[in-house]
């Protein structure tokens, strides 16, 4: 199980800046068309405003630079060696943001298998909040992007969507961390869906909602705290920083291992 | 339909034909059990035919929990259809197993499935999402192949060549775009048989994943008589929740007040409660391996009750599986034993009580004496694994366990009680109880003198209960003695008969001393059982290892969820409001119609009996060691009293079993279903049926 895409698309996140060489940088409502050039933007953007493209843009184009993109407010951390592979984060996930229950629909991962030795039996594979994110980057239409309101955290807006799948391609991780998915509420359209930490759920059973503030369904849901959230920016490089160890002493009274 | 599919798979094998039944003919049965009885009854006209038969139905059906967050009861699949392992006859009957093929079938659009007939070859079922094919076993080379082996090369051939651990879209492959065909990361669920079904033993068993398993009722023979090697299926779609919100509350605050807190544990061992934390139930005798592990739970489980070990010997095995091979010399050796029963697909119970059946027989010399055929096995290698894996072949094969001919691998092959009864052993070892097999031909599994609940509702059904519901009391009875005892017995008792509804406020349902369990009070206690655990446990499929909560440690007071918050979650899936007492009386109307088809196939109150040595002989060993403590009122005052150690009297329970049928309103000369008793469940074209086979039952 890769956590670094190398093979679908044989495209890395930095690939991408590199072979197409054209940043374009669009700023404002209504803003300049794309070029071939790196336009110079007539005002600054601001964190609210969200870059549009008015052509097509080209596979594997950058239309946001990293610099221009905040880090989040908040991450998931994930300990693979703790989960009970119950699923019931997916289940919970797919729940609050779909209202149905659905492993296809869930913006975190668990694989296992039955018959592997522990601890490569399974793992979990949730969405990073990148603090350079490859989906944001080249989204076309900016339907996932920082989204200022719910701490920069890097969100789909399905009504801006075009299910264009770049987003999907471009996640450097394995299994995409952005999907496509028939949305209903679309007329069955493809759309994109993506670890919002709970900020967009329409279905959230708490008061308080989610997003970085708020509460997410898989770190409540989760029967051992395999997933919890963290406000400070994880390491990017590799997976220590994502991949931690949770077990505290009382998992070691159960009769498993701790550190 | 909310929490449903709202179709059920239809195969018939002999045709090779895939049609659905609607899921709204059957709505009003509720799920799994209900469902699966009632579509039997609809699809075999002659009952009587023999389970091997191609005229034998066989139903795997979920429930609309399924597939959810519902606690401990999103994994569980209900598989039913006329069984080869019960003796004489083999009673129609049932089996379950957990992990996460319910929930897949339910995010592939179906309910469950039907199986009819025979196919010519070997065949699989390959399910993907609606797509489905009954594809030769000779692609993937799967028959001859253990459980483990099959599922992985299904796995293979789904997946196809990239494997696992990224997103693929497993049908609609040719020209489907994102928005059609769905995707997923997850490998397909496999329900197999492995050489035990495909060789037609009595012991074989169905199994998915590593250790799950459809153990009782030779459903793996029935299997390999349909030349049916396994179902795969792989969903891509979802369940419909009613109110996703209450659901999500519902799972939390459940969560929260009745199951356990890592950050405060209450206990650190596994057991069969809802209150348990996620340690592994397992039976090895020889202790848990102190290597590197996981917990392992199925699908949306608050508590795990398995593990999975950093050499994969032993996954996701749990008690009854790990219960096997007792005497081998080391714990590697016991946990490879459970690893060959699953690979095999053999029936863990059956196994136990067979070997051990066989080295009471080497033990007393009498293995070589009589009828018996020239015996394999090597009994100075007792202990090693080389004994184990030839006594598992030799009853998966029918042979010597090293492939070669043998009337002794035949004969265990059939089940032990059949062998018995070759070798011309059945009734005088039953009768002393050197067969442990004291009902049915069914393995002995908890002490019928002594724990009522569970040897009379297994005689009084189609075979060993396995519902824990009640049993888990003698645990906590053996702790509290002495001082105190009595209102320690009094206040257990009044909170779980207070959730026996419609029975509540009978505190006398719980006691189990002589003079009580023949009374009117112990035919409530176990009607209740048979009622709650048709609908709530077999039907809605809550599952066994965590329900029901009757006493709960995390409380205050002690009183668990069941009977409270059952149809809360089912309310929040399916939107129906359907009360815990609703639940028992379609489990009522559903345990009529099992019984139904009982006397159909031949029952009557006649051969309604244990072994001999119940009523005779104090246990030969008793089924739990030292003694069951059970609550009980000797000389008018409660307290906790050990039952093991006594007789079954041979009248009473006859008394016993009139009170029982008069309670369920049946025939007592007979024990036969009444018109009256069935079309009060609605159930008249059951007494028709009934009638036209001339086994209906007299109203008093």
């Amino acid at each position: 199980m890769n956590d670094q895409k190398g093979g679908n698309t044989g495209i890395t996140r930095r690939d991408f800046i590199k072979v197409t060489g054209a940043i374009v940088i669009v700023a404002g409502i209504g803003g300049c068309g794309a070029t071939d050039e790196s336009p110079t933007p007539t005002n600054t953007p601001s964190p609210t405003s969200t870059p549009v493209p008015t052509d097509t843009p080209e596979t594997g184009q950058i239309l946001v630079t990293p610099d221009l993109i905040p880090p989040a407010d908040g991450y998931l951390l994930v300990d693979i060696e703790k989960c009970q592979g119950c699923l019931s984060c997916m289940l919970a996930c797919s729940l609050i943001h779909e209202g149905v229950e659905s492993p296809s629909l869930s913006r975190i991962q668990i694989m296992q298998n039955s018959f592997a030795s522990f601890p490569d039996d399974l793992t979990i594979e949730q969405c990073r909040q990148c603090v350079d994110p490859a989906c944001v980057m080249v989204c076309p239409t900016g339907a996932l992007a920082a989204d200022a309101n719910f701490g920069n955290v890097r969100i789909v807006d399905r009504e801006k969507c075009i299910g264009c799948g770049l987003c999907f391609e471009a996640c450097p991780f394995t299994p995409s961390r952005a999907f496509l998915a028939a949305d209903e509420a679309y007329d069955g359209q493809a759309k994109s869906r993506k670890c919002d930490l709970c900020a967009n759920a329409p279905y959230h059973w708490d008061e308080a909602g989610g997003g970085p503030d708020g509460k997410q369904a898989c770190v409540a849901v989760c029967p051992v705290g395999a997933i919890v959230f963290t406000a400070e920016i994880p390491r990017q490089e590799g997976d220590r920083g994502y991949k931690v160890d949770l077990r505290e002493r009382n998992w070691g009274k159960l009769g498993y291992p701790t550190s | 339909m909310d929490g449903y599919a709202g179709k059920i798979l239809r195969l018939n094998l002999t045709e090779r034909k895939v049609s659905t039944i609607p899921t709204s003919d059957y709505e009003q049965w509720g799920g799994g059990h209900g469902m699966g009885s009632a579509i039997f009854f609809d699809l075999v006209k002659d009952k009587t035919i023999d389970g091997l038969d191609p005229g034998n139905v066989v139903t795997i059906m979920t429930s609309p929990l399924c597939g959810t967050l519902v606690a401990a009861a999103g994994g569980r699949t209900e598989v039913q259809g006329i069984g080869v392992q019960s003796y004489p006859i083999g009673w129609f009957t049932r089996s379950n197993f957990g992990g996460r093929f319910s929930a897949m079938l339910k995010y592939a659009g179906w309910d469950g499935i039907v199986i009819e007939g025979a196919a010519d070859e070997p065949v699989w079922i390959d399910i993907r999402d609606g797509e489905v094919q009954i594809r030769d076993c000779t692609e993937l080379s799967l028959w001859g192949k253990d459980t483990w082996d099959t599922q992985q090369s299904i796995w293979s051939d789904v997946a196809g060549g990239d494997g696992y651990g990224d997103w693929f879209e497993p049908s609609g492959k040719d020209g489907a775009d994102a928005s059609s065909a769905g995707a997923t990361t997850q490998r397909p669920a496999v329900l197999t048989i492995g050489p035990a079904g495909e060789n037609l033993s009595r012991v074989a068993c169905l199994v998915h994943d590593a250790s799950n398993a459809a153990g009782q009722g030779g459903f793996g023979a029935v299997w390999g008589s349909k030349n049916l090697k396994a179902i795969s299926v792989i969903g891509t779609g979802h369940v419909e929740i009613n109110d996703p919100k209450a659901l999500l509350s519902t799972r939390l605050w459940h969560k929260e007040n009745y199951a356990f807190n890592l950050a405060d544990l209450k206990e650190t061992w596994g057991t069969f409660q809802f209150q348990s934390p996620p340690a592994p139930i397992i039976l090895w005798e020889k202790g848990r391996p102190k290597i590197d592990q996981r917990p392992q739970a199925c699908m949306g489980c608050h508590s795990g009750c398995r593990a999975r070990y950093q050499d994969a010997s032993g996954n996701e095995a749990s008690c009854i599986a790990t219960s096997f091979y007792f005497d081998a010399k080391t714990l590697d050796i016991q946990r490879t034993a459970s690893d060959l029963l699953n690979r095999y697909g053999l029936n863990a119970v059956e196994m136990m009580w067979g070997m051990w059946y066989l080295g009471a027989l080497a033990y007393e010399g009498l293995l070589w004496t009589g009828d018996i055929p020239e015996c394999p096995l090597d009994w100075e290698a007792y202990g090693s694994e080389e004994f184990v894996e030839q006594l598992v072949k030799m009853v998966a094969y029918g042979d010597d366990g090293k492939g070669n001919e043998s009337d002794f691998g035949k004969d265990i092959s059939g089940g032990f009680v059949r062998a018995a009864e070759k070798w011309g052993r059945r009734e005088v070892d039953l009768a002393s109880g050197l067969l442990p097999f004291p009902y049915w031909g069914i393995p002995l599994h908890k002490e019928p003198r002594a724990q009522v609940y569970w040897g009379y509702g297994t005689l009084l059904g189609d075979r060993d209960i396995n519902e824990h519901g009640f049993d888990w009391i003698k645990a906590v009875a053996s702790g509290a003695q002495g001082e105190g005892a009595e209102s320690h017995a009094t206040g257990l008792v009044k909170i779980v008969t207070d959730k026996m509804v419609p029975y509540q406020g009978d505190m006398d349902m719980l006691d189990f001393s002589e003079s009580n369990i023949y009374s009117e009070h112990m035919a409530k206690m176990v009607s209740w059982q048979r009622y709650y655990t048709r609908f709530w446990k077999q039907s809605m499929l809550f599952c066994d290892s965590r329900w029901p909560d009757f006493i709960n440690i995390h409380r205050p007071d002690f009183i668990g969820a069941t009977g409270m918050v059952e149809p809360e979650y089912a309310k929040a899936v399916t939107g129906k409001d359907l009360s815990f007492e609703d639940g028992i009386n379609i489990g009522r109307k559903i345990w009529h119609l099992d019984h139904a088809i009982w006397t159909l196939q031949g029952r009557h109150r006649d051969m309604v009996h244990f072994a001999d040595n119940v009523y005779e002989e104090e246990p030969l060993f008793p089924a739990e060691v030292p003694n069951v403590f059970l609550p009980g009122k000797e000389n008018g005052k409660w307290g906790y009293y050990g039952y093991s150690y006594r007789t079954l009297d041979r009248d009473k329970f006859d008394d016993f079993k009139t009170r029982f049928y008069e309670l369920q309103g049946w025939d007592t000369a007979t024990g036969y279903p009444t018109r009256a008793a069935l079309e009060s469940l609605g159930l008249g074209y059951v007494a028709d049926e009934l009638e036209d086979n001339g086994k209906l039952g007299e109203s008093s």
